[in-house]
């Protein structure tokens, strides 16, 4: 049954994704097979769905994954270009380490939320958004809606700019 | 007078050598991170034999668990990897051994395969015991290089017996996994 749910999730995902003119709901955050529950940095519990009404861009990474820690370089500077203006990272680690984990971000100088979901591509939240590489990442606006998958640097900053109406 | 009679031929097949290979673990290769992809995770799993796959980030490599008692070919593993457009880039293959005798540049089979022994030094294998493979494609090129110059037998570079090995009873068009200890 979570294989046929999965199944129907995915294709729900390319149809309103990767089309303008999309058919069908659009994934919004409050669903309960998208939304999840990770482990910040400090230990606390953060909640996707609870970052309904900013733009939010959900990063999918790893410290081992060398094209992660590249796009984090970037990512530093589209965050703190923006983030006074609406825009949140949710970075979500699928390391098997905490300790890794927390290297990399201090390493990085990663400064937007962080949280770990252990267990790798098994992760909940990983196999909720079928993550099946890295990086990967979701522009979700402020409704809570899923606009956009793995968008490159300039049609990121594009869109952001577009969903924070500057 | 039946009974003990069978009891001779199990008797027969137990000397010669249990043998049944359980385990392996694998590292891939390939113009991206082979290990910032789910792919070769998921093609590994799809296996017949494959019972588990664990992807080991410290060493970079797939740890991979066979079903009990399966017929395991260490090719579907490759082509695996390969479908999912990564390569191997070493393969080690776990088992269980009793009195098996591993002399240099002989072909024994094993589990159902024929192994070719690269670099033995006449052990005998007792227990669980761990090959390299270094056939094609097992491994990067510059390694492949390096052992099949420690044979002068042809079948290093065809992975078949050939001619130079029917003389230990394997039909020259069969496979042959050609392994370090």
């Amino acid at each position: 049954m979570k294989n046929l749910n999965t199944l129907i999730l995915s294709f729900v995902f390319v149809l309103a994704a990767s089309s303008a003119n999309a058919q069908g709901p659009t994934p919004n955050i409050t669903d309960s097979r998208l939304d999840f529950t990770v482990t910040s940095l400090k230990g606390d519990s953060i909640k996707l769905s609870s970052l309904k009404g900013k733009v939010v861009l959900l990063d999918f990474w790893a410290s081992w994954c060398v094209p992660c820690r590249f796009s984090n370089k970037y990512l530093v500077k589209l965050y703190n270009k923006y983030k006074d203006k609406g825009l949140e990272i949710l970075g979500v680690s699928l390391d098997d380490e905490v300790s890794d984990w927390k290297k990399a971000v201090a390493k990085d100088k990663i400064t937007w939320m962080q949280g770990i979901d252990l267990g790798g591509w098994d992760a909940l939240a990983a196999v909720k958004w079928q993550v099946d590489a890295l990086p990967s990442s979701f522009l979700i606006n402020k409704k809570g809606d899923v606009v956009a998958i793995n968008l490159d640097r300039d049609e990121l900053e594009k869109k952001i700019k577009e969903l924070l109406g500057l | 007078m039946k009974k003990s009679f069978l009891f001779v031929i199990a008797g027969a097949l137990w000397i010669a050598g249990y043998s049944q290979f359980s385990k392996a673990s694998l590292q891939a290769s390939g113009l991206t991170c082979s290990m910032c992809s789910k792919a070769v995770k998921v093609a590994l799993e799809k296996v017949s034999f494959v019972q588990e796959v664990k992807v080991n980030i410290k060493n970079q490599e797939y740890s991979i668990v066979f079903k009990e008692n399966s017929k395991t070919d260490f090719d579907e593993l490759k082509k695996a990897v390969e479908d999912a457009g990564f390569s191997v880039a070493s393969l080690k293959v776990t088992g269980n051994f009793s009195d098996v005798k591993a002399e240099k540049d002989k072909h024994i089979q094993l589990d159902g395969k024929n192994f070719h022994f690269v670099n033995s030094s006449n052990k005998v294998l007792n227990g669980e015991q761990t090959f390299t493979i270094v056939d094609k494609d097992f491994l990067s090129a510059k390694d492949y290089k390096k052992y099949s110059a420690a044979t002068k037998m042809e079948c290093i570079k065809t992975g078949k017996a050939g001619e130079c090995c029917v003389k230990d009873g394997i039909h020259s068009e069969e496979r042959v996994y050609h392994v370090i200890i």
